[in-house]
């Protein structure tokens, strides 16, 4: 991990005290879960590089993220979704895996060719899937056409990539970059480590033959709505000129129980973008070299990404839409009233002055 | 330090103020024109704004909103620069660091608006902070109809993004309420927005009549604190929104928050027309000093009497016929909500001559016990021979004779029934035959006397003037007190019943016993008036409106207190107190 830069963080002050409240906050929640059960699993379509794949996606219980044990990101609740006491065994692991299966097949008439799986960390960290756990799954799903694996950058390895690509398979590595701002990642999401160590995985998996899905977030804690947005679209811009990232998912941030968002939140000291918001970052860069998605979590509640509560699943609509054709044009086609309002929280709403509207 | 900001005028915790830009502004005001934000940190590092001063700048900040922990306020607190331009800071309400800086504007504001409990708590810990002569800002929050609260609590400036927001959602706001638009058969208002149909008002010119409603408010807001009225306003105005009126109830529990902002006299009238008022600062002092500081000196029976609607109550008709009937032989105490009860030697003083309650007749339960809590402290701290109750059914008599089955006294009831009425005087006067008269001195010393006690503290008014022989001059009650040498010591001031002092009187004030109020000067002579930066240190009892002396090693004068005496000691704008004489040492 990179260390965080000295003028903020004498002592590592801004990381210390984030690190504390998000420990403090996450202590709070007492439920266990299965470690013979994975977190989520669920089949959708997914826009790749080679066209539309029907997808399966597996949120994987790993243990959790080491990093959020020492406290972790200021929006991720997964963490409170994790086992008790960290590690999770070979064994339990490929029970998971084989209830994916079964998922998949009560799901889909024939399996899915883009498989997913995240850990809400890193899968490739051997310390959360030993190397012998991550080769066994590479085995089961060596027949379909691809794949997206989460990780930090600094777990991206060569050897780890090929574990993938041997068996013919297109490789994604899912790296949780957030923001390519390193300020934003550090003070306000307090995810420590910097744009030069995602270039440096987007390198290393372009050796190894892979490429890179960065997952940015739009609206971390302590922005204003402009300022969220004009984050997003420069993210954006900056991670696709990143040679070997090849597909930018930007995701609004949706406010999860046991975290420091949630805490905002309740004061009345956060609001989860609007999805006017989500639909101008992807118009606003609709010309760059990569694909842009997004997919709005609990779009249209208080909690998601949401408008005025008319419009939400008109606009939620457009911006699948949009994540399948890259087509920008889909947004001409959704208007509301409260894009006037929308409009003068862009230009009025200010970090002291927020939220503005509800 | 302050440099472009400067309260002219208080109202209780709400000010009158200039923020002094080229153009300059009076506040409390909308501040979206002169406001320009330096930039969040949070985002990326800022550079220093150059400033102007045609602006007020927003200094980078690193934005606290609510619900931030304190663990992260403090790793990411806004550290002081050096602005030489006017430069506001923002700060959380949790955790206010005095900056240096002309005007403060709160990150968390949104997270407290909307409660009672954490508006006060939030201005409290705010005001204590920060020094008092800074402005305080609350960005994105305000509209018609809190805006006069926010006011009331404290706040000097405001934006209309709120208002704004709210138009473009066809929110129609207005001072005594929020409606959407669609509900709306007309238009409740007279700005120019509003002159149109109905059906052709749209929500574009739905954020133009919100704004104007927004400043038109603090238009009357400023006219209030001006007028000294802005709590009357509250009082009526507040009940449109039932949080509004849980924050300034809650603000009358924080009495000392009040109490020092709040003007010891004031010209002019106080409404006194709903139940909070009897929890207004001016009627709990006074209840307060009546009971704690004043004390009667004459021998003759008490005779309580019911107030009048016609202030001083000796020029209302029926207290001419008690007068008639007393002649001189009782001391009369005159019982009223909201204020208590009134010894005849303080008729004047504010706010006794000054309220004005709505007369029904209907007393509630809590104006009664109010009073006879007073009346029950009056007569433990004051001894009477007897106790005549001239008072008529209707609350008086209940109050009294609550009082009355706790009290040692035999209370005499000499109303009938109606205190005017013939055989109510008649009694009255057959209660009191065979008393002595009191003469004209008598009565003069011992009002001067009960006024320096009410004014100055307990005892103040014989170690004023008990141990020299005063006399007094000039035609009641416009009264002068001289000492035996013809000196004047004091005039009493009879718009408001408080005594004015010379500089003799300040002389024999300060080797007195009597508590003094004390603002200590650098070596100037100051003439009309002392300036804030020139107060090397004040009184922690002093009080807007409060008779000082002025003292330092070139003067020594006496005036009258423009702030309270922890703003003179914190202030570096402002007038601290008017001079009205002075002489050179």
């Amino acid at each position: 991990m990179s260390k965080p830069s000295p003028e903020v963080y004498e002592e590592g002050r801004g990381m210390d005290a984030h690190n504390t409240v998000m420990r403090e906050i996450r202590g709070l929640k007492e439920k266990q879960y299965d470690p013979h059960e994975p977190t989520r699993v669920w089949v959708d379509e997914d826009n790749t590089p080679d066209g539309v794949y029907e997808s399966l996606t597996i949120i994987l219980n790993t243990g959790g993220c080491r990093w959020a044990r020492a406290g972790g990101c200021t929006m991720c609740g997964y963490v409170a979704e994790s086992v008790e006491g960290g590690t999770v065994e070979h064994e339990a692991l490929m029970d998971q895996i084989d209830a994916c299966l079964d998922h998949e097949a009560a799901n889909t008439d024939e399996p899915a060719d883009l498989i997913k799986i995240y850990t809400s960390g890193s899968f490739l960290d051997e310390r959360e899937v030993p190397a012998e756990t991550r080769r066994a799954i590479a085995e089961t799903f060596g027949d379909r056409e691809r794949i997206v694996l989460e990780s930090l950058p600094d777990f991206v390895d060569h050897e780890k990539l090929t574990d993938f690509t041997d068996h013919g398979l297109a490789v994604d590595v899912a790296v949780g970059l957030e923001t390519a701002t390193d300020r934003i990642r550090h003070d306000c999401v307090n995810k420590y480590f910097d744009f030069a160590d995602f270039e440096d995985a987007c390198a290393t998996a372009k050796e190894a033959g892979a490429g890179v899905k960065a997952y940015l977030l739009m609206k971390p804690p302590f922005l204003s709505e402009r300022e969220a947005r004009d984050d997003m679209i420069e993210s954006i811009r900056r991670c696709a000129a990143v040679e070997g990232c090849h597909t930018v998912s930007m995701n609004p941030c949706n406010v999860q129980q046991y975290t420091m968002v949630n805490e905002l939140f309740r004061e009345g000291g956060y609001r989860p973008p609007w999805l006017w918001s989500v639909a101008d970052v992807l118009e606003r860069t609709a010309d760059v070299e990569a694909i842009v998605v997004s997919d709005p979590v609990g779009h249209g509640s208080d909690r998601g990404a949401h408008n005025c509560g008319e419009c939400d699943d008109r606009v939620q609509k457009a911006i699948k839409d949009f994540d399948l054709r890259q087509d920008e044009s889909v947004f001409e086609q959704v208007s509301c009233d409260c894009e006037r309002t929308w409009d003068l929280v862009i230009h009025e709403e200010t970090s002291y002055a927020m939220p503005l509207a509800r | 330090m302050t440099e472009y900001f400067e309260v002219l005028n208080r109202d209780g915790a709400a000010r009158l103020g200039e923020l002094r830009l080229d153009e300059p502004l009076v506040t409390p005001a909308l501040l979206d024109d002169v406001l320009v934000d330096g930039g969040s940190l949070w985002t990326a590092d800022q550079p220093l704004p150059e400033g102007d001063t045609d602006q007020l700048t927003v200094l980078p900040h690193r934005s606290l909103p609510a619900g931030t922990r304190e663990e992260v306020r403090e790793a990411f607190a806004t550290e002081a620069v050096d602005a030489e331009f006017p430069a506001a800071a923002v700060v959380s309400s949790r955790s206010p660091d005095d900056l240096g800086v002309d005007a403060y504007i709160l990150s968390d504001a949104s997270g407290f608006v909307g409660h009672g409990e954490g508006l006060k708590y939030a201005v409290i810990r705010v005001k204590q902070a920060l020094p008092a002569d800074t402005a305080l800002v609350l960005s994105g929050v305000a509209t018609p109809l809190n805006v006069a609260t926010l006011v009331y609590a404290g706040v000097d400036g405001v934006d209309a993004k709120l208002a704004k927001v709210k138009g473009s959602q066809g929110k129609y706001l207005t001072s005594d309420d929020e409606a959407f638009l669609e509900d709306l058969d007309e238009l409740p208002c007279a700005c120019s927005a509003c002159q149109q149909p109905r059906e052709e008002f749209t929500r574009e010119d739905c954020i133009d009549h919100n704004v104007a409603a927004l400043r038109a408010e603090l238009r009357r807001v400023r006219e209030r604190i001006r007028a000294g009225r802005l709590r009357d306003y509250i009082e009526g105005q507040a009940r449109h929104d039932n949080w509004l009126t849980a924050a300034f109830r809650e603000f009358d529990s924080q009495y000392s928050y009040l109490e020092t902002r709040t003007p010891v006299v004031r010209n002019n009238e106080l409404a006194a027309a709903t139940s909070d008022s009897l929890r207004r600062v001016e009627i709990q002092r006074f209840a307060d000093r009546v009971t704690s500081r004043y004390r009667n000196r004459f021998d003759n029976p008490l005779v309580l009497v019911p107030c009048s609607a016609r202030k001083p109550y000796s020029d209302s008709q029926s207290h001419g016929q008690f007068h008639d009937v007393i002649a001189y032989r009782g001391h009369t105490v005159s019982m009223t909500s909201p204020i208590g009860v009134v010894p005849q030697e303080l008729e004047l003083t504010y706010p006794a001559q000054h309220y004005d309650s709505v007369v029904t007749g209907r007393w509630s339960e809590d104006e009664k016990e109010f009073v006879a809590a007073v009346l029950r402290r009056y007569l433990d701290r004051n001894d009477y021979s007897r106790v005549i109750a001239h008072v008529p059914e209707h609350g008086y008599r209940d109050i009294v004779e609550r009082v009355d089955a706790d009290s040692a006294l035999d209370f005499e009831y000499t109303v009938e029934d109606h205190p005017t009425d013939t055989d109510s005087l008649g009694n009255l006067a057959a209660a009191l035959e065979g008393e002595l008269k009191y003469g004209k001195r008598e009565r003069q010393h011992n009002t001067v006397k009960a006024i320096a006690d009410y004014q100055f503290g307990p005892d103040a008014g014989d170690a004023l003037f008990g141990d020299i022989e005063i006399r007094t001059t000039g035609r009641y009650p416009k009264l002068q007190v001289r000492d035996g040498d013809g000196e004047q010591l004091a005039t009493m001031v009879p718009q408001y019943g408080m005594l004015a002092m010379t500089l003799n009187g300040a002389d024999r004030w300060v080797d007195s016993h009597a508590p003094t109020k004390v603002v200590e000067i650098d070596g100037f002579v100051p003439h009309g008036s002392v300036l804030a930066p020139g107060v090397v240190d004040a009184s922690e009892s002093i009080r807007p409106g409060d008779e000082v002396v002025i003292r330092g090693p070139k003067a020594f004068g006496i005036g009258r207190a423009e702030m309270s005496g922890p703003e003179m000691a914190e202030s570096t704008r402002g007038v601290a107190s008017t001079v009205r004489h002075v002489r050179e040492r």
